[in-house]
């Protein structure tokens, strides 16, 4: 079987080579900017010139377009669609159907709103296909995180693809039992139970096996911890991400100044 | 019913070329057991039999019909596959409701289904567990639940991925029992494990597997006695074989009794 433990995909360019601490600064620093920035067209630029060339130089475009295509796009073309149709905001009526009126203001409003959610999602999309989940928070918690904290990021990055692959199998073993889930909608509702009740109860072992095993090397322990794996933090990573940092204040400077 | 698998490849969605040109007929009522290294492509190879994995090239016929043609749901009456871990398909409330599920599913008769869970249960020694909570049952017990569940659809071909994994000596005995009398019904079974002891005393024939291919086919004393071939998938041949083989015997044993009729010759 091969199950993947997280979105991460592994392959060597600059962006998996970057410090995992520099992209989730540029991660927060592109949502701040496409929220914080004065100027209408930053996260549409931010998408364009910034996110999608990023794909291509962590070679992960592949990966990344079938997101966006599958999930990202779609979730924001209907957020665009829900506010540009009941945003009652606006004067300028473009046209008027039924109880809805469509005005410019909610159009422009809806299609700056779809981009930042766009920016959003696809910069942590890009975090996750380009850093291994525990390479991130081994860097964090060496830089003081709790490991806690750590803990409850690092399950909740790796739970969904692991309950998928969970879930593959016990699709796989019901319909060696003649379960029928790909007919009609009613037999697919029907299919339901014994799909959601071995996946429900075997997470929950899970999880349970896992406090176990983290317990018995130490978890809680008050120690302090030694790293097995280095993991670099060149001058680059540094300068880049003190770029971020100056990016986003003036970002929220000139918002203010202009206010 | 007859299992004709003609030059099956399969590739893996992320290019692993898992099976790489399997040949194979598996006639009415045998017992087989597929042995080697993990990542040969047993189960790869099992899947493709009710049809959860369908051949990127070749083909695989299960009597008249061809896997492509048919759903799994449907190839469940002919197949049935018993997964490796019973907590991934176990769900009802008890045990008999969990046994009931596969025939249901299959559209038989309400008396049909009755009779057969009946006999299932039996057969795995579960009578007396029928109003428990699987999830109540020792881990050994559950796979004896999931055993039945699948022996309840009355399949002529029932498959097993590592039964013996995880399991005491006593439930070992007992899986022996039950492929035994799967036997006796002329059911086709196919094993994959990695328990040698097992392999030896329970299948006459036996396949060993490597890099997706077949490496050796034949029966069982055939087969176990190719020390050296079978080390290249990492299979040891039983403990008596070994020494038998050391002792110089003429033919290859795997058993007390053959080891005893050998040595007294």
């Amino acid at each position: 079987m091969h199950e993947r433990l997280s979105f991460y995909v592994h392959r060597d360019s600059p962006l998996h080579r970057l410090n995992p601490l520099t992209k989730l600064t540029m991660v927060f620093a592109f949502i701040l900017l496409s929220f914080g920035s004065p100027w209408y067209w930053t996260p549409h630029i931010l998408i364009v010139l910034v996110i999608l060339p990023l794909s291509f130089v962590g070679r992960v475009q592949r990966e990344y377009l079938l997101t966006a295509a599958r999930l990202i796009f779609p979730a924001a073309g209907f957020l665009f669609l829900m506010q540009s149709l009941f945003q009652p905001i606006g004067q300028t009526i473009w046209f008027r159907w039924w109880v809805l009126e469509v005005t410019h203001e909610a159009v422009a409003f809806a299609f700056v709103n779809a981009a930042r959610i766009i920016v959003m999602v696809s910069s942590f999309t890009l975090l996750l296909l380009t850093t291994h989940p525990s390479e991130l928070m081994s860097d964090l918690t060496r830089r003081g995180l709790p490991s806690q904290f750590a803990y409850v990021i690092i399950s909740t990055l790796q739970i969904i693809p692991q309950m998928q692959a969970k879930a593959q199998t016990i699709i796989a073993a019901q319909r060696s039992r003649g379960l029928d889930t790909q007919s009609s909608f009613v037999k697919r509702v029907g299919a339901l139970v014994p799909l959601v009740g071995p996946l429900v109860f075997g997470s929950l072992v899970e999880v349970e096996e896992r406090a176990i095993a983290i317990e018995a090397r130490g978890f809680t322990s008050s120690h302090a911890k030694t790293s097995l794996c280095e993991i670099p933090d060149s001058r680059f990573d540094q300068i880049l991400r003190g770029a971020l940092i100056v990016s986003v204040i003036l970002a929220f400077v000139s918002r203010l100044w202009l206010s | 019913m007859k299992i004709n698998i003609e030059n099956l490849r399969f590739t893996y969605p992320t290019g692993l070329e898992a099976l790489r040109g399997i040949s194979l007929t598996i006639a009415s009522g045998e017992q087989v057991a597929i042995v080697g290294q993990n990542g040969a492509g047993k189960t790869t190879l099992v899947k493709h039999l009710n049809g959860l994995l369908q051949p990127t090239q070749g083909s695989v016929h299960i009597g008249d019909w061809d896997t492509r043609q048919h759903p799994v749901s449907k190839l469940a009456a002919r197949v049935g596959y018993v997964f490796q871990n019973p907590d991934e398909q176990l769900f009802s409330r008890n045990v008999g409701m969990e046994v009931a599920f596969g025939p249901k599913n299959l559209g038989y008769p309400a008396e049909k289904v009755d009779a057969l869970v009946k006999d299932a249960l039996a057969l795995t020694e579960l009578s007396d567990k029928t109003e428990t909570n699987p999830y109540d049952l020792s881990s050994t017990w559950r796979k004896m639940v999931a055993l039945a569940s699948i022996i309840s659809m009355d399949t002529d071909i029932v498959i097993l991925d590592e039964p013996t994994t995880g399991q005491d000596a006593v439930n070992v005995r007992r899986i022996a029992h039950v492929i035994a009398a799967l036997r006796e019904r002329g059911k086709t079974v196919i094993t994959i494990t990695h328990d040698i002891d097992f392999c030896a005393e329970n299948f006459e024939r036996v396949i060993a597997m490597s890099q997706g291919q077949i490496l050796l086919d034949g029966p069982a004393n055939e087969v176990l006695g190719q020390e050296a071939v079978l080390a290249t998938t990492y299979v040891d041949p039983p403990q008596l074989t070994r020494l038998g083989l050391r002792l110089g015997l003429k033919e290859t044993v795997r058993n007390q009794a053959e080891f005893l009729t050998a040595i007294r010759k």
